[in-house]
């Protein structure tokens, strides 16, 4: 910021400052306490008329974005139903034709997965009561396969087993993660066909779009929260972000790995900091941000099949909160990546990040993308 | 009156200082057959940032301990060894959960220099699946071990 000087004396006298003056006014405030509440509210008043006019008037861009997505098939999400229990339902990319695909109000639902050709789901399952943990979703309860509709629901195994499991690329097959390492179970013999060591693999693995890495969150690198790739030929892994992360995902043509990171912070939030989206080469070169905020953590990660849009959950809590209602979904074009929601200090942090609209959705947990019509198909 | 006044004082104090002398519930016995492996072991330091509090994650965090007898497992003396132990901002008797299952010990806080009696398990994979916080990495290349029990020395 310049000087602010304006000189209003046309002869020898003091030139007036605005800067001055405005010194002396909140200097001379600050002495009167009746004075400092007024300012106080003040600010505070203009802080939640700035908050209202954002709310109020989203720009068309928002809108635009909704269109632009609204026939691009369907997203699965946990979310609890008005019943109270947590249900899988699947929504248009807009957020609109929300749809119950579970409808079983004696289980908790959540961590919907769709297979890469959109017609099959993968989903857990509990009985009725029992908390969804933020940390361990993917060992709770039992896995569910079920037609991408909720048709035709089925256990694989029971409780406990078939954890953090996810699809293969041809939807043929399912990996687990397991205390004794991986193991690749074929669905239609249901035969484990390889198993191999977890190297320090310990949550969310992700089998990446053409078959030959997964990559999850690992202890093996010195941080607790690692994003790491495992090459499933040589069985090698390599660190992708050893910031505290979590949450990965692969881009649609796998050249990318969108995961969540803590942004590195001098104990803000209650010594938690926030978390943003970030992508990098699943040889960890690269990284740029995708997304960040302040006042809510970015997790769950979801590239669409076409790679040009982005899925998240902005958390108030750092864990995702699905003890509760889970947290808002959010959308956002990967062309208008690195983005910020505006917030002066982040600014400092990002000053080359962009503004583009983020499309609200509703509260959820682990959003799930696909561009097939089947989970809109009648049961 | 006077008098009275002075007994319940003496009475008072005298059970004040007796309960203070109640001995606490005692630890359960150190198992015998617990883990692969039994140890006295100093523990050498405590990095910073090695252990910290957290209320929504779990983690576990190694730490170096120098061995200064072995029962089982057959670590010689002066043997350096990593030791994974579960949420250890917590004592030891309350760090057991559902997730890793039961730990104990009689330790309710990590400090260099102590002396701790440890039954021990490995590999660290096979018992431990979660977020590791370890300020020796890249510095030992050995076992870690697991801490399933671990008693003030």
């Amino acid at each position: 910021m310049g000087e602010a000087n304006v000189s209003l004396s046309s002869g020898g006298g003091k030139p007036f400052s605005v800067q001055q003056f405005l010194k002396g006014f909140a200097s001379w405030c600050a002495q009167r306490p009746r004075c400092r509440a007024m300012a106080n509210r003040f600010t505070l008043l203009g802080l939640l008329g700035f908050a209202c006019l954002a709310a109020a008037a989203p720009p068309a861009e928002v809108g635009a974005l909704a269109t632009e997505v609204r026939s691009l098939g369907w997203v699965a999400y946990s979310a609890r139903s008005p019943r109270g229990d947590w249900e899988i339902y699947a929504m248009r990319p807009d957020g609109s034709d929300v749809r119950n695909l579970t409808n079983s109000p004696d289980t908790e639902d959540f961590y919907p997965l769709f297979s890469r050709d959109g017609r099959q789901l993968l989903y857990r399952s509990m009985p009725r009561g029992q908390t969804v943990s933020g940390n361990d979703y993917g060992r709770q309860g039992r896995l569910m396969l079920a037609r991408s509709n909720g048709a035709e629901a089925k256990a694989l195994g029971g409780d406990g087993e078939w954890t953090w499991a996810t699809w293969s690329p041809d939807g043929r097959q399912v990996l687990t993660l397991q205390p004794k390492g991986f193991a690749i179970v074929e669905l239609a013999t249901m035969q484990v066909i390889r198993t191999f060591p977890r190297g320090g693999f310990y949550q969310q693995p992700t089998w990446s779009p053409d078959g030959t890495a997964l990559v999850g969150v690992s202890n093996g690198f010195g941080t607790g929260w690692s994003i790491a790739r495992l090459d499933l030929a040589t069985l090698r892994a390599n660190a992708v972000s050893v910031a505290d992360c979590c949450t990965p995902d692969w881009s649609a043509s796998g050249d990318r790995v969108v995961f969540s990171r803590r942004r590195p912070h001098g104990g803000e939030n209650g010594g938690y900091g926030w978390t943003e989206l970030w992508q990098a080469q699943p040889d960890g070169q690269g990284a740029t941000l995708v997304y960040a905020e302040v006042g809510r953590h970015l997790y769950g990660g979801h590239v669409s099949p076409d790679g040009r849009h982005v899925l998240f959950t902005g958390n108030l809590r750092e864990d995702g909160d699905p003890a509760n209602q889970g947290a808002p979904m959010g959308l956002l074009r990967m062309s208008d990546t690195p983005m910020i929601a505006e917030h002066p200090p982040l600014r400092k942090v990002y000053p080359q990040a962009k503004s583009g609209p983020t499309l609200a959705l509703p509260a959820g947990h682990e959003p799930c993308w696909t561009h097939s019509p089947a989970p809109g198909l009648p049961r | 009156m006077k008098r009275w006044g002075l007994i319940a004082l003496v009475v008072v104090a005298f059970g004040g200082l007796g309960w203070l002398f109640v001995p606490g519930p005692a630890a359960p016995p150190f198992p015998a057959d617990l883990g692969s492996v039994e140890v006295v072991a100093k523990l050498v330091e405590v990095p910073p940032g090695a252990v910290f509090q957290r209320e929504l994650y779990h983690y576990a965090t190694i730490l170096r301990y120098e061995v200064v007898s072995c029962r089982r497992g057959g670590l010689t003396p002066g043997t350096l060894i990593h030791v994974a132990h579960y949420d250890p901002w917590k004592p030891r008797a309350e760090a057991g959960d559902a997730r890793v299952g039961a730990l104990g010990g009689t330790v309710r806080s990590f400090v260099a220099g102590d002396r701790h009696r440890l039954a021990l398990v490995s590999p660290l994979d096979e018992h431990y699946m979660g977020g590791l916080v370890d300020k020796y990495f890249g510095q030992h290349a050995g076992v870690t071990y697991w801490a399933l029990r671990t008693d003030a020395e």
